[in-house]
């Protein structure tokens, strides 16, 4: 997947608000593989709303979203697993890990779907990250920002064209944003692949090619 | 997959799959003991008389003194037989078709020539007689002919001629391996064929050859007119209904009581053994709505974490596998337990059926394997298609 092309989409939700002003809603947009991207957005603004629409999650919108000039709406279940294992990876706001599973255990459920990251880097980076001693430890009983990092990790095993991650550094401090930002540039170079960031307020820093405000 | 099974398997309800368990259990057993059940007994109403069923009716006439002085006729008359048909309880009905030709057979027990008799053949529909299609079969050209003969002749042998004669006894095992020479004459023809014993019937108190054969051999060899049947064979819907009786008695026809009788006793049976088996089959569906609803919880409990699966790009016959491979499991090992408490039980009472019944036949337990397998399968993909319809609302975000 080489682009991705947002024509005239607008959340239903917005349908009867007459104030829309933004560079990305009832808008033509186009991702390219290989950018950097920022989406800064206030709250309300339907941020995650546009995570779930790329990702097939929801389709509770006009307008049309395409992948390399292909309808999503036409995707099928096949093509929305094959994606989803291989050309885009989503760091959700709200994590999505499983309480239940230890840290690495979280990483592996997905890693072991794909098999692309060897187990040496993986715990590198629990290394880089600073939570190398919590490799083991249950989810559920690790803080928001322990857990930022590990869903971070858990988003780089699969091989992607895009990475989308929202608001990726939402609690964590100046430098692990930073690591965490190295760590995601880094791999999305190795693989020549885009990334939309998100946030609302305190973004991580890179090197964008281009600023949407939503 | 370990992973996923990890997750998923949270929130199962033990009680909950040991109830349907136990219940399928239950169901199952009932139903297959019924069919193993009712094999078994009908193995000792149609003893070794395994091709003519016993809910089958031969009709006569009856010979009164009159009729042997008068000559009258006691054959049955084409109107006779619409007349039957047109009863409400007879299912099907075929007439015997006796030979028009002379027939002559002889045994050679130890090279010598023994035993040779004037006979009659008769035939009657194929579809009367239960014997493999292959082994009850006749086409033109062939020398040998199958023949099914009375019980009464083997006894007649062994017990009368062969005792008083110091011949060897025959079993049935051994003559069915030997050949019966056979001669046909008519029409100034005569001819051999090999008689090949296809088995005894305790039931029929006639020499039955293939219909194919008997209606090639009475144009071939008969002179004159085909001569009409004595008797009829009909299979009837309920041998307990007594309009068979009565119509029987009001047309001056009779057919052997006790075979009547064991025809009801097997109706009867069939009966009970139909409600006991619909009693299974309430059960087991009981417990099938068990196993769905605790899988539709269990599903509904984890539904956060199926969601988050698909949403890491877990396919939804991925993620549904877990949960079909547990209820699949389970209906396999259901139907293993079922099998061998099946064995156990059947074991039980088959040591008092032979205890009565020291001739009977064991019948096979094929059928109920095969009717067990069916209801694994069927049920089986019921579990799968349902567990796969819960996932996908969840991967269209139904709920």
């Amino acid at each position: 997947m080489n682009k991705i092309k947002l024509i005239n989409t607008l959340p239903n939700v917005f349908q009867s608000r007459t104030d829309i002003a933004s560079d990305i809603w009832l808008q033509d947009v186009e991702f390219e593989k290989g950018r950097l991207y920022l989406v800064e957005a206030n709250s309300g603004t339907g941020k995650s709303s546009l995570c779930s629409f790329i990702y097939g999650y929801r389709n509770d919108y006009q307008g049309r979203i395409l992948f390399d000039d292909e309808d999503i709406r036409k995707y099928s279940i096949s093509q929305w697993t094959d994606l989803r294992k291989k050309h885009f990876a989503l760091l959700w706001q709200e994590l999505r890990l499983f309480p239940e599973l230890t840290a690495m255990e979280n990483v592996q459920i997905k890693n072991k779907l794909t098999g692309f990251q060897k187990k040496k880097q993986i715990l590198e980076w629990f290394e880089m990250l600073g939570i190398a001693d919590k490799v083991d430890a249950k989810i559920g009983r690790m803080s928001f920002g322990q857990q930022q990092r590990v869903a971070l990790i858990r988003t780089l095993c699969q091989p992607f064209d895009f990475a989308f991650v929202d608001e990726p550094i939402s609690h964590l401090d100046d430098s692990n944003s930073e690591i965490m930002g190295n760590i995601l540039t880094t791999e999305a170079k190795r693989q020549g692949a885009g990334v939309i960031a998100t946030s609302i307020g305190k973004h991580i820093e890179l090197q964008y090619d281009r600023v949407f405000k939503l | 997959m370990a992973l996923v099974w990890k997750l998923l398997r949270q929130h199962i309800s033990v009680p909950q799959f040991a109830g349907f368990f136990f219940a399928n259990l239950v169901g199952m057993v009932i139903i297959l003991l019924g069919i193993q059940f009712y094999n078994d007994t009908q193995a000792i109403y149609n003893g070794e008389d395994s091709f003519m069923k016993a809910d089958y009716l031969i009709v006569n006439k009856k010979i009164g003194a009159m009729s042997a002085i008068t000559g009258k006729d006691n054959s049955f008359s084409k109107s006779d037989i619409e007349d039957l048909k047109d009863q409400k309880f007879v299912e099907k009905i075929g007439t015997f078709t006796p030979s028009a030709f002379n027939v002559r057979a002889s045994f050679n027990i130890s090279g010598v020539q023994n035993l040779s008799t004037d006979m009659f053949f008769e035939s009657v529909p194929d579809e009367f007689v239960d014997v493999a299609r292959d082994h009850w079969s006749w086409k033109k050209g062939e020398t040998n002919i199958p023949i099914i003969l009375p019980k009464n002749y083997l006894d007649l042998y062994n017990f009368g001629y062969a005792q008083s004669r110091n011949m060897p006894k025959l079993s049935e095992g051994i003559l069915g391996a030997m050949k019966l020479n056979i001669t046909v004459m008519g029409r100034g023809k005569q001819d051999s064929y090999d008689g090949v014993i296809a088995g005894f019937s305790s039931r029929l108190n006639t020499i039955l050859v293939p219909d194919s054969f008997m209606k090639w051999a009475n144009d071939e060899y008969a002179d004159g007119e085909s001569k009409m049947s004595t008797r009829v064979i009909m299979q009837v819907n309920n041998p307990t209904d007594e309009r068979i009786t009565s119509y029987l008695q009001d047309h001056n026809m009779e057919t052997d009581q006790d075979k009547l009788d064991a025809s009801k006793t097997t109706f009867v049976l069939r009966v009970i053994v139909g409600i006991v088996m619909g009693v299974g089959l309430v059960i087991s569906i009981l417990s099938f709505y068990i196993l769905m609803l605790s899988v539709y919880l269990l599903v509904q409990k984890n539904s956060s974490k199926l969601e988050n699966l698909l949403l890491i790009g877990y396919s939804p016959s991925k993620v549904s596998l877990p949960y079909q491979a547990l209820t699949v499991g389970l209906n396999v090992v259901v139907l293993i337990l079922a099998f061998i408490i099946l064995f156990i039980v059947r074991n039980i009472y088959l040591v008092m059926f032979e205890n009565f019944f020291p001739d009977m036949s064991v019948p096979s337990m094929l059928p109920s394997l095969v009717v067990g397998v069916i209801l694994l399968v069927v049920v089986s993909i019921l579990n799968i298609i349902a567990v796969r319809n819960k996932v996908m609302s969840i991967w269209k975000r139904k709920d």
